[in-house]
């Protein structure tokens, strides 16, 4: 993994000004992955919409981590339907 | 823009309270925040219209400038100034104050932010809170990552049966694509660091490109397969014989056995359409036979068929 392409944990608290304790509570729920390089802890840039998603829902929303959770397993499956969605409008055309 | 109510939009009468505006407006942020409704313009647009609404009325300032004035709110100061100096001069005779004044509220502290199209918030807002709420994660936090772009990208079906370089524009910048065969209708790609610029040294933003493919072909497709229906005459699917149909990128010659059947199907391999992002590598062409029947029959050829028929029975 190339090492440019991670932000720091701290960084991220910092830039965006969350408590180290809502990353961490969101790395503990698997809503966010996080490596450690030499006892520094990342996040891979990839990961940071969806970390200021969860941000966003929890600061302007007051969504808890429990809510978060739900949410994120609802929006997969909302994002899988509407893959699914697309698959069948494709497949409806052969009959059209 | 149409003038919103924004009391009614937040199912609320004129005398609210703060709270009951802050509670109004969680309640509906809750349910058509974008974050929580991928890929739903309507809850998107209705979703600024609810911040824009809040944005107002949640301000003291504002919200009596809008209560006073409703729709020409936004003019309130030039109004006022008007109407001061027309006094002052003592020729004001009442209403039409200057509708180009420029107005000079205060920026308010925007709670969200998004992919907002600049053409969905009402004039006044967006002339009010011009590129600052547009911009992605303005709020309480800082900033990092630039803002994500959408863009839809309309194309034939020829088209993409090849690989191809494209340039698109977005937001007035020139981006050339490759554009590999075989993508999908409603397919979206990511091209990274094609979005919007990082804040503080940030990593540019991504921007998402969702394919509209329109079918200007007689095949039909699914995923890699394509499908298209051969007319044949009622001679060649009783005895059979060798006829040239089309595919994608050319003819091929056929054999058609004996007897065939309305709604027969054969396979081609490797005829269809390329797979996505696997070079090389197509899917089938599956054919389906339709038998045309004579028409216009003659004496004679009704008098052989009949003599078929008897041989039948």
């Amino acid at each position: 993994m190339n090492l440019e392409d991670l932000i720091p944990t701290d960084e991220i608290c910092t830039r965006y000004k969350v408590e180290r304790n809502f990353v961490h509570a969101l790395t503990e729920s698997g809503l966010l992955h996080t490596v450690t390089v030499q006892k520094i802890t990342y996040v891979h840039c990839d990961e940071i919409s969806e970390f200021e998603k969860l941000r966003r829902l929890h600061y302007e929303l007051d969504i808890n981590l429990e809510g978060l959770e739900a949410i994120q397993n609802l929006l997969s499956q909302v994002k899988k339907l509407q893959n699914q969605n697309v698959a069948l409008k494709n497949k409806l055309n052969l009959y059209e | 823009m149409d003038f919103i109510d924004y009391y009614k939009l937040l199912n609320l009468d004129k005398g609210a309270s703060e709270s009951d505006i802050k509670k109004a407006y969680r309640k509906l942020a809750r349910k058509y925040h974008p974050d929580l409704n991928p890929n739903n313009k309507e809850a998107q647009h209705k979703f600024q219209q609810i911040n824009e609404a809040h944005e107002v009325l949640s301000d003291p300032e504002k919200r009596k400038k809008y209560d006073q004035y409703g729709k020409d709110w936004q003019h309130a100061d030039a109004y006022e100034e008007a109407k001061k100096q027309q006094q002052s001069s003592g020729n004001y005779a009442g209403g039409g104050f200057n509708q180009n004044a420029g107005f000079g509220g205060n920026q308010g502290d925007y709670s969200y932010s998004g992919n907002f199209d600049e053409d969905t918030f009402s004039d006044f807002f967006g002339d009010m809170f011009g590129s600052r709420a547009r911009s992605q994660g303005a709020g309480r936090g800082g900033h990092f990552k630039g803002q994500d772009f959408n863009a839809e990208l309309q194309l034939r079906l020829s088209d993409v049966y090849t690989s191809h370089k494209q340039t698109i524009t977005v937001n007035g910048k020139n981006i050339r694509l490759t554009i590999p065969a075989g993508v999908e209708n409603g397919q979206t790609i990511k091209i990274k660091g094609h979005g919007g610029p990082g804040v503080q040294g940030g990593p540019k933003g991504d921007l998402y490109i969702t394919f509209n493919i329109l079918n200007d072909t007689s095949f039909k497709r699914e995923k890699e397969n394509l499908y298209q229906n051969v007319e044949l005459d009622l001679y060649t699917a009783l005895l059979g014989g060798e006829i040239t149909t089309k595919t994608f990128d050319g003819s091929v010659k056929l054999n058609v056995k004996p007897e065939t059947q309305p709604g027969n199907k054969v396979r081609l391999k490797g005829k269809g359409f390329p797979k996505y992002k696997k070079k090389g590598e197509f899917g089938d062409l599956i054919i389906t036979y339709n038998i045309k029947m004579p028409t216009k029959l003659s004496n004679r050829e009704k008098e052989l068929i009949k003599e078929l028929q008897k041989l039948r029975s």
